[in-house]
């Protein structure tokens, strides 16, 4: 007894000492406060931050608390912020960075790789980061130097796979996703042991002979084992129910219809999986047998609430492919498909409301215009449950696609397509109807940028124009803005030290911290 | 939890296992080549380095063509004439032929056969033959690579493919509800139009001809006017190119600003296009020549 009490007490300073550093697992199930532990955030993937020091009252007199210098252009990655120290990331390099000064603490630049290439975020587990790279490798680091502690491959580069998402860490797995859409490649997720990278389980985007999904795909060649459903934006995850989801992208050949009849399950699909076993729980598929490269890997996001009456649990996808889906979390029931910009190539919705292609809008070898997408990309949305809007930086433009390589034989993309006119703006989506309930004020004044959304009644992203902005969360109009001197392709995250809150957005090369004047 | 075990790859430390080797691998690769880099930017022969790098192409290029009958006769049964696969496995998505350098791969494969797996010798081949299989699969790998958004602007796209539609429809939709002829004319500014456009770019062109800037006349408050090329219009600030060849910008709210798109006439049609109208104005378009 007297020997389990020292080892009790041991191993309490122990813990005690660690923790001043490392994350503290439980900084992942609350709302990003002083902490931002993960790529969105927390594991909703709303991006809305409780903060409300800076406010719409206040938000117009925001001063620049900090700027740093990365020296690596058009960064679009997301900062981890973990007791004071930011974690932001490159291609194959990380910047550790004092949250309250912008003061570098150390810098990882990894032998012998390139720099440059886009990464979307690291993932911190104890006093671990993981990043995935360019080259399709996992690397993991200690989070006090910056230090490799190991490497894995992921991928094969030469198939033309790549990294850059943003690993996500549920207890002890570190899971992670793949990207790749040139020649064709199967997607999958990985769950790797965070101390030894061992692998602990593997979801395949394709699915195997057995699955009901397989008859969603001829087998006359060897298409259904050939690829797409990368999953190259992080996911998100229900610790009550113990379900992560993750959209995966689309199917190969992309551009090519007759090679692959069927829905082509599980491409262009959010998923939910057990985190334990990766093993599928339920499916919607947001874009059955998608032929326009409408990846709809956007986040997942999670809320709970009143839905016409009932309370619901609820996942909300606003896609590439120019729809928006309020799904019940605990099984995938559709409560809402609904298009949030106008989208020609959909035919209407099954029962389960997943959309049905149509196919005369598939891409021709003489060309077909089409409308829905990009309807967004990757960059995050906002949903705020102070004002129950889903926000999203959208985009209603018309694209000509051309099927440039016809026949079942055909691989990668086989296909072209070029974007005409476009307008762009923010969207405030009702989440009980589907129905867009206003627009930022000014055309242009959307973007291609991620959301933020705070208690402060603010909503934080960039216009086309590259302007940092502030937004009444209700009305949309413009509180604040600041040109950066350069493209943001992130999106905004906040965190408050010292009782003071910072905004920050990493533009181009540098990472710039708002916050109100020091009194 | 039951714990996979890892299958053919390991964590291993830097500095201690195979990813040293790899890392040196991959440093004297890249030696390799920037002393290759050198070497050519050093003495490249007469012609100069861009004359070197088409004659450097040709040679590759005919050396595919050669390699494209080779495969035909040997290697087509199996692995398609496309190298797609069919009795055999298909080589464009082969982690092999993916990682082969300058045959070194292929090689050995060309030459023992595989023959646990069905794949006899070809030992007849020469060297050369083997070497021009490779830059057939090689070209193989960038043709169907190149079928992106991302690779090089599409040259491939035959006018024929595009040319779909009715020469008279388009020529009706032309001066009738496209309202094209309000500002373009077959014999004045699209005179010749066809030719100097390939077929893809000719209609994306007509579709919406992006890049061609707006136009903007600010007002002062004391009635000046500027005029000039606009360069931002932001909702905060405007900007423009003035005449004079200046910039010029303004708080937008200190200012009247009377913006003029020459494209808003696209943009409207745009909406309007059906596939068929788009089909029949190319192949009207086309035949400006």
């Amino acid at each position: 007894m007297r020997r389990f009490l020292t080892l009790l007490v041991v191993g309490g300073i122990f813990s005690a000492s660690v923790a001043a550093q490392d994350l503290d697992p439980q900084k992942l199930l609350q709302p990003p406060t002083d902490t931002w532990a993960t790529y969105n955030g927390d594991y909703t993937g709303r991006r809305y931050s409780p903060l409300a020091q800076i406010n719409r009252e206040n938000v117009s007199s925001l001063v620049l608390a900090w700027a740093f210098q990365t020296h690596a252009r058009s960064l679009q990655s997301m900062p981890l912020e973990v007791n004071g120290i930011l974690y932001i990331s490159g291609g194959n390099e990380i910047w550790a960075v004092d949250g309250r000064t912008g003061r570098q603490i150390w810098h990882f630049a990894r032998p012998g790789a390139p720099l440059g290439g886009g990464n979307k975020g690291v993932a911190m587990w104890k006093d671990r980061l993981y990043m995935t790279t360019p080259d399709a490798q996992l690397l993991c680091l200690d989070a006090r130097g910056g230090k490799i502690i190991w490497q894995i491959a992921v991928a094969d580069p030469a198939l033309k796979a790549f990294g850059g998402v943003a690993p996500l860490v549920i207890a002890d797995h570190i899971i992670i996703g793949t990207s790749g859409d040139t020649a064709d490649l199967p997607g999958f997720l990985e769950s790797v042991d965070p101390m030894t990278g061992e692998i602990q389980w593997r979801w395949d985007a394709m699915p195997k002979q057995g699955d009901l999904a397989w008859n969603t795909w001829p087998h006359d060649t060897d298409v259904a084992t050939r690829g797409g459903g990368m999953t190259w934006i992080t996911g998100t995850y229900d610790p009550q129910l113990n379900l992560l989801y993750w959209g995966t992208g689309n199917p190969h050949p992309v551009e090519n219809s007759e090679a692959r009849p069927g829905a082509n399950l599980y491409t262009c699909t959010i998923v939910a999986l057990n985190p334990d076993t990766g093993k599928l729980v339920w499916y919607f598929q947001s874009s059955p047998h998608d032929t326009h490269d409408w990846d709809m890997v956007m986040t997942p996001v999670l809320f709970d609430g009143t839905f016409h009456g009932k309370p619901r649990k609820m996942l909300a996808q606003a896609g590439k492919n120019g729809l928006f889906f309020v799904l019940d979390r605990t099984d995938g029931t559709a409560l809402i498909s609904e298009a949030f910009v106008p989208a020609n190539w959909v035919a209407g919705y099954d029962q389960r409301g997943q959309p049905m292609p149509r196919k005369d809008k598939e891409p021709q070898p003489d060309g077909v215009l089409v409308t829905g997408g990009v309807g967004t990309n990757w960059q995050a949305p906002s949903y705020d449950p102070d004002t129950n809007l889903f926000y999203v930086n959208s985009r209603e433009a018309m694209g000509v696609f051309y099927l440039t390589m016809p026949g079942k034989s055909a691989e990668g993309w086989a296909g072209r397509d070029f974007f005409l006119a476009s307008k762009s703006m923010l969207k405030a989506i009702d989440v009980e109807t589907g129905k867009v309930r206003w627009t930022a004020d000014t055309e242009g004044r959307g973007g291609q940028s991620g959301i933020l959304s705070t208690a402060g009644h603010l909503v934080f992203t960039a216009d086309m124009s590259g302007n940092l902005v502030a937004l009444d969360a209700s009305t949309g109009n413009v509180l604040w803005h600041m040109y950066p001197g350069g493209p943001f392709g992130t999106g905004p995250m906040t965190y408050e030290l010292d009782g003071r809150q910072y905004v920050v957005f990493l533009a181009d090369s540098i990472a710039y911290a708002f916050a109100l004047p020091v009194r | 939890m039951r714990r996979a075990r890892p299958r053919n790859r390991k964590a291993c430390a830097p500095g201690l296992g195979g990813d040293l080797r790899k890392l040196s691998l991959v440093a004297a690769l890249l030696l390799a080549a920037a002393l290759w880099l050198r070497a050519q930017e050093g003495g490249p022969p007469a012609g100069g380095p861009a004359a070197h790098h088409a004659a450097g192409e040709a040679a590759q290029a005919a050396a595919a063509e050669r390699g494209r009958s080779l495969f035909k006769q040997n290697c087509a049964a199996c692995h398609a004439e496309d190298a797609t696969g069919g009795r055999g496995p298909d080589l464009i998505r082969s982690t092999l032929v993916r990682h082969d350098k300058n045959g070194d791969l292929i090689g050995p494969v060309l030459t023992n056969g595989r023959v646990d797996k069905g794949m006899p010798a070809f030992s007849s081949l020469s060297a050369g033959q083997i070497t021009d299989i490779v830059a057939f699969l090689q070209s193989q790998l960038t043709l169907f690579d190149l079928h992106t958004r991302f690779g090089p602007y599409p040259n491939d796209i035959p006018a024929e493919r595009l040319a779909t539609g009715s020469v008279e429809a388009g020529k009706a939709y032309f001066y009738g509800p496209g309202g094209c002829s309000n500002c373009h004319s077959p014999t004045g500014d699209l005179a010749g139009i066809a030719k100097k456009y390939n077929p893809p770019d000719l209609e994306v062109r007509f579709l919406y001809p992006s890049g061609t800037p707006s136009t903007a006349i600010i007002t002062l408050p004391s009635g000046q006017k500027y005029e000039g090329t606009l360069l931002l219009n932001d909702g905060f600030n405007v900007a423009i190119q003035g005449k004079d060849g200046w910039y010029h910008s303004w708080s937008t709210n200190a200012v009247k600003i009377e913006v003029h798109d020459p494209l808003a006439a696209h943009a409207a049609l745009l909406e309007k296009y059906t596939d068929a109208d788009m089909h029949n104005l190319f192949t009207y378009l086309e035949t400006l020549k």
